[in-house]
């Protein structure tokens, strides 16, 4: 193709190159951080929806998003199940502590056969926990060369064995006997909270008003309302995702209109030769955004595939879970072109203005 | 012969910081459909300058110039740009071409702007012809000598049709052999197209290739 337009992207690679990783970066910083909020956020409530109880009995302030406390008796569990209304209760205790290879990684510890039961959680291979250190993982976190028999390491450095796998994915990843976390935490005869499960769910409220009444002081939560979308239970996360697409977007134009404005400095002759063949404003500032649009879409196409490679990728080293979007692809995909035309627009009208005479004989 | 360039009483001022430093003082002249006009004179007399305004690239201080019947001095800048699209060819000494385009697709560069988007291939491969350059269409300028680039650069201002070529010493960076080669595409195209062409040279030869020549001095015509 003999065009203006690509033989000046041909024989400027360096420059082009440069320009077309600035939109990419752009895109791939859009696509990263909202793949990742989804993903965790989905992979988040596809978890919290195998819970099959309706009600959390806990303490005020027990269970925050990236915090727990051990602090409630599990003698409540068997007060609850005299509720009327009440089928089973089975006591949990959740624990964050700091990961190696990402922020914080969570452990529950459970009454398995009460948990699996309620929450109709099965053994795919191996057997329940019952040594103080044997744990069961899901398939996901399995997945990641973990079967049964292996050895994880929670808590730093202190090494688990696998007993068995389950399925389907419910709450954190790997679960504990209770005794053996309670051991762990030096907190005999507590948990972080009770699961609650009706005998008739459409009670759920009227049950949790019972149980108000009788044990008041304590906290009683609908599961629905508990185990929201983690961009719902972080109310600045929409707000830092939209900052960050800003943030994206400026890059872009910034990169392209560098990038363009260095081309039209380089190339003030030529525009001055266009401009005596009776080139219009217009088609030089045309001519330029398409220059400046092409360079954007490379770089589009560019950071969609760093995006889908860091997914990849980081999904590989830490597990967490990309969700890409096509609304957010769409939103990046914008981002890209319009970045790319904004930041070509000011050079272009510059080029566009230049005085025919002066850039002629410029050299 | 009708007049297809006329220049009246043309003055150009520059403004120099605080300093007006005049270039034309008064310039009146006539150029005739299918004329050969060589314009000549020292440097500093105003000759580029006076061609820069009948080309539109400039706009007088005061005057008039009449270029095929529509008035440059009394049109906007954007129309000047589209008189200068319809009707006027330039060829200028250091050729001017497009470096990253081939020899084709400086000559479809340059149709693309006149037409809008339309090419014209039977008009582009007969001025290709004309000028011997058929078998350099996919060269890029760098691949030809001086003289090809030359002939290049003056296909690309007759392309498409020009009411009149305006050529800036289009022989002063070319060897002789090249400049008599390029003078003599000059001659064919106004002899076989009637092809208007103001021609500034410093080169007697050059001007002796001409219908007419034209003296300047001090920004006047003598």
């Amino acid at each position: 193709m003999d065009s203006l337009v690509t033989s000046n992207i041909r024989q400027r690679p360096l420059r082009s190159i440069i320009s077309v990783l600035g939109v990419a970066l752009g895109v791939a910083l859009v696509m990263v951080f909202t793949g990742l909020a989804h993903g965790m956020s989905n992979d988040l409530q596809r978890r919290s929806a195998n819970v099959r109880a309706e009600i959390i009995f806990t303490r005020p302030g027990s269970i925050e998003l990236t915090s727990s406390s051990t602090n409630l008796s599990t003698k409540y569990v068997e007060l609850l199940k005299q509720i009327d209304g009440v089928e089973s209760a089975v006591p949990v205790i959740r624990y964050f502590y700091p990961s190696g290879s990402f922020g914080l990684d969570q452990v529950e510890g459970v009454d398995w056969d009460g948990f699996a039961k309620m929450n109709n959680i099965h053994l795919v291979a191996g057997h329940a926990p019952r040594a103080l250190d044997e744990i069961v993982i899901d398939e996901m976190k399995a997945s990641r060369n973990h079967p049964v028999g292996s050895m994880v390491k929670l808590f730093g450095d202190k090494p688990y064995r696998v007993s068995g796998i389950y399925s389907p994915e419910s709450g954190a990843r790997v679960k504990l006997s209770i005794e053996s976390l309670q051991n762990a935490l030096e907190a005999p005869g507590k948990c972080t909270y009770v699961l609650v499960k009706c005998k008739n769910p459409a009670d759920q409220v009227a049950v949790a008003r019972r149980i108000d009444q009788q044990y008041p002081g304590n906290k009683v939560q609908f599961t629905r309302d508990v185990f929201t979308s983690v961009e719902n239970s972080i109310p600045s996360l929409k707000i830092f995702l939209r900052v960050l697409v800003a943030l994206a977007a400026v890059v872009s134009a910034l990169v392209v209109m560098l990038a363009m404005h260095t081309t039209i400095t380089e190339r003030t002759r030529e525009i001055g030769i266009l401009k005596a063949m009776g080139a219009s404003r217009r088609y030089i500032i045309s001519e330029i955004e398409r220059e400046a649009l092409l360079i954007s879409a490379m770089g589009l196409v560019l950071g969609f595939v760093l995006a889908a490679g860091a997914g990849f990728f980081i999904h590989k080293t830490t597990g967490l879970i990309f969700e890409f979007g096509w609304l957010w692809a769409l939103v990046a995909g914008a981002i890209g072109l319009l970045g790319g035309a904004l930041g070509a627009f000011y050079p272009a009208v510059r080029a566009a203005n230049l005085d025919p005479v002066n850039a002629l004989a410029y050299e | 012969m009708p007049s297809i360039v006329r220049a009246e009483k043309l003055e150009k001022v520059y403004r120099v910081g605080k300093v007006d430093v005049p270039a034309l003082r008064g310039v009146s002249l006539d150029v005739n459909e299918g004329d050969f006009v060589a314009v000549m004179g020292p440097s500093g007399c105003g000759k580029s300058t006076m061609l820069h305004l009948l080309g539109g690239l400039l706009t007088p201080t005061s005057g008039r110039i009449i270029v095929d019947g529509e008035d440059l001095t009394a049109s906007s800048d954007a129309k000047r740009t589209d008189i200068r699209r319809r009707k006027i060819g330039f060829v200028f000494q250091r050729f001017n071409l497009f470096p990253t385009l081939t020899a084709e697709g400086n000559l479809r560069l340059a149709e693309r702007i006149h037409a809008n988007g339309a090419e014209d291939p039977d008009r582009r491969r007969e001025i290709l012809r004309l000028l011997r350059l058929e078998d350099k269409m996919h060269h890029k300028p760098l691949e030809l000598s001086g003289g090809e680039q030359q002939r290049l650069a003056l296909a690309r201002a007759v392309v498409n049709r020009p009411a009149i070529v305006l050529a800036d010493e289009p022989t002063g960076n070319l060897d002789s052999e090249n400049s008599s080669i390029v003078l003599k595409m000059f001659q064919e195209l106004n002899d076989r197209f009637n092809q208007t062409i103001i021609m500034i040279t410093h080169n007697p030869e050059a001007a002796a290739a001409c219908r007419r020549i034209i003296q300047m001095r001090d920004g006047h015509i003598l």
